[in-house]
């Protein structure tokens, strides 16, 4: 039984729900006071298009929806690969505990106690102006980060589980054919979401069981030769290749679309069609898990790697502290969550009681998701890197718990891994045309149109030369320290009313300093690189194939990329130090 | 409530509530459009002379209050990610 992932992640199961129950509650009623009798922005400033309460259900499953994406699934797995699954387990369980779902649930009662407002004005009233300039910038930079690797990740599911992107294609369609049944014909949502649905199922089926349709076979843009030539194995995703290209720009094009015509037309629908089949992955991979010990599912997984990687000898991992910390990423603590949980959901929260099972409770669930995900890659006993790990681990786990062929499952997860990428990145690029429009109005870089291509351009860049897991701790990193400076901000709130804010400011401070030192070890790492003039793993690929100088050139990018934020991040920690000081003295 | 009824509007939320937000705020914003081209004089913006005003006074006065609330309130980069 101790040899199966099942007791651990009932472990950690059992955990969130005590500190759901001890320690979550208690801070709720002693520390924020909830109260269900005092009006919320929803009822206060009631106008039916955001501001109107809503069934606490209906939140869960929407701030569920919200935080719940590719983070959970690919940063547990990736701390596996990196440091064993010990050390992965155990911060996505305490991670979770003492700060992951205190940021989500905190934020939310702060935006609801400050009208519903966002995390960006109430830095400027707790901090003024240049705070909430400094979040600006940092978010611009996390946006181009952030989309460079989910679109490498996505890219490598696609080249190395051929017959996804049909499916995929097909979820498209019935996105678009929803959209148009609902607006256009004015169907009603039911029919219109079966035949949605049924053309996706159909896709699916058609792709399991016409090998045909398992089509563009992986790395189909390069020859053979290339990979015998340099010894490269084929059937990995290199850097630099045509196929990498070549799915670039399909990806460009989908986030171009999505990103400049109305969401009812093409994002929403296709998010809506993409997300219901993705539930069902995601439970069932969760009860596979819990079931390995009927399944005879193993451990084949190191329980501790190396605690300390040589950046000289291996440059893709580091030291545990502070590289594990960030990789895990969304699977025990986001920055992303803070501005989910400051926008939308407090504004439409019906008593201030229901804040913790929507905030708390989501975090929570996606701690389970993260879980899950961890023992996808334990049963493995030679994971490939990458999110492909998680569809083979999770196939392995599904197809044992309901005995059917494997291609059933491997597209599932393949599909599953895209949609759920897709889903975030496509709001992601969208999000920065908006605040690119806000930034620059008339000019051109504020423009519909041209705004997209800034941040598809930079990022299709930093994917086509960079190397994966380098760019995933940037990411981590960045996302974990908009987490560090949200609880500060929130400990910051805190001591302006008066109340303890020890449970937020020590994870902040925890966070910000862990963070900071991640990003100054990328930093390092694609520095010393670019100097020495050397490709970082996969890198070599492009190497051999433009010369060393594209590569020390994207490496130096990454570099000045890592310390830009390193400052940025640093100047905002200080701000809010030194406020959370001057408020606690006044 | 019952576990059926539960579990249908975590499902709810899952996929259509973030949809039918986002419907409502697109048409929100075309009528809020409409009503500060009809009623921008209320704001210091006028663009319809005051005859045509005072004639659609019955049709929009329902929504001016939620109308003044969205044209007034404070817009920040982070209310875009939701």
């Amino acid at each position: 039984m101790l040899d199966t992932p099942a007791p651990y992640v009932l472990l950690g199961l059992v955990l969130y729900f005590l500190t759901y129950h001890l320690y979550a509650k208690r801070i709720d009623k002693k520390i924020w006071e909830s109260d269900p009798n005092r009006p919320t922005p929803a009822k206060l400033y009631f106008d039916g298009v955001e501001y109107f309460p809503v069934s606490k259900y209906v939140l869960f499953g929407y701030q569920f929806k919200s935080v719940a994406a590719l983070g959970p699934i690919v940063g547990p797995l990736t701390g596996v690969l990196f440091f064993g699954w010990v050390p992965a387990l155990m911060w996505v369980i305490l991670g979770n505990i003492f700060i992951g779902w205190a940021q989500d649930y905190s934020s939310m009662m702060m935006s609801l106690r400050n009208e519903g407002r966002s995390m960006g004005p109430i830095t400027y009233k707790l901090l003024g102006d240049r705070a909430r300039k400094i979040l600006l910038a940092y978010l611009i930079f996390y946006l181009i980060i952030i989309t460079a690797v989910f679109e490498w990740v996505i890219i490598d599911v696609i080249n190395r589980v051929p017959g996804t992107f049909t499916a995929v294609l097909f979820v498209f369609l019935g996105g678009i054919v929803f959209g148009m049944l609902i607006f256009r014909m004015r169907m009603d949502a039911l029919i219109a979401t079966l035949v949605a649905l049924a053309i996706v199922f159909i896709g699916y089926l058609l792709v399991v069981y016409v090998p045909a349709l398992r089509a563009p076979p992986t790395n189909f843009m390069d020859s053979p030769e290339f990979f015998n030539t340099y010894g490269f194995n084929p059937a990995l995703t290199y850097p630099g290749t045509f196929t990498l290209l070549f799915w670039l720009l399909v990806l460009s094009v989908i986030y171009y679309i999505s990103a400049t015509t109305p969401m009812p037309k093409f994002l929403l629908p296709t998010v809506y069609v993409g997300y219901l089949p993705s539930i069902i992955a995601l439970v069932l991979v969760l009860i596979a898990a819990i079931a390995t010990p009927l399944t005879g599912l193993t451990i084949q997984q190191t329980p501790v790697r190396d605690l300390f990687v040589d950046p000289l000898k291996n440059p893709q991992g580091g030291p545990i502290w502070p590289i594990l910390f960030v990789t895990v990423a969304c699977g025990a603590i986001s920055g992303w969550h803070s501005l989910v949980s400051s926008g939308l959901t407090p504004k439409q929260i019906e008593y201030e009681t229901d804040a913790l099972p929507v905030g708390g409770g989501a975090m929570m669930t996606e701690g389970a998701v993260a879980l899950s995900s961890v023992a996808a890659i334990m049963v493995l006993a030679q994971p490939p890197t990458g999110a492909a790990a998680y569809v083979q681990g999770a196939t392995l786990l599904t197809t044992k718990l309901l005995n059917i062929p494997e291609i059933y499952m491997r597209i599932l997860y393949g599909i599953f891994v895209v949609v759920m990428g897709l889903i975030t990145s496509m709001l992601f690029v969208r999000v920065f045309r908006l605040v690119m429009a806000e930034l620059f109005e008339d000019k051109p870089l504020g423009n519909k149109y041209i705004s997209p291509l800034v941040i598809l351009t930079i990022a299709g860049f930093l994917a086509f030369v960079g190397s994966w897991t380098n760019l995933w701790i940037y990411f981590g990193g960045t996302n974990q320290l908009l987490a560090g400076l949200a609880l500060l901000i929130i400990a910051i709130f805190l001591t302006s009313i008066k109340k303890p804010s020890t449970y937020v400011f020590v994870p902040g401070i925890f966070m910000a300093i862990t963070t900071l030192a991640a990003i100054a070890w990328e930093t390092y790492v694609y520095g010393l690189y670019a100097l020495m003039n050397k490709p970082i793993g996969v890198q070599a690929a492009v190497a051999k194939l433009y010369g060393s100088e594209i590569v020390s050139i994207s490496n130096l990018l990454s570099a000045v990329f890592g310390a830009v934020l390193f400052v940025l991040g640093a100047v905002m920690t200080y701000y809010l130090i030194t406020g959370w000081l001057r408020y606690r003295r006044s | 409530m019952k576990f059926l009824d539960k579990f249908r509007e975590i499902v709810e939320g899952l996929t259509v509530h973030g949809q039918s937000t986002a419907i409502l705020k697109v048409k929100a914003q075309i009528d809020n459009l409409f009503i500060l081209i009809t009623m921008g004089d209320m704001l210091g913006i006028p663009i319809l002379p005051p005859y045509y005003s005072l004639r659609l006074v019955p049709y929009v006065f329902p929504n001016i209050q939620n109308w003044k609330r969205y044209m007034l309130r404070e817009r920040d980069f982070t209310d875009l990610v939701t």
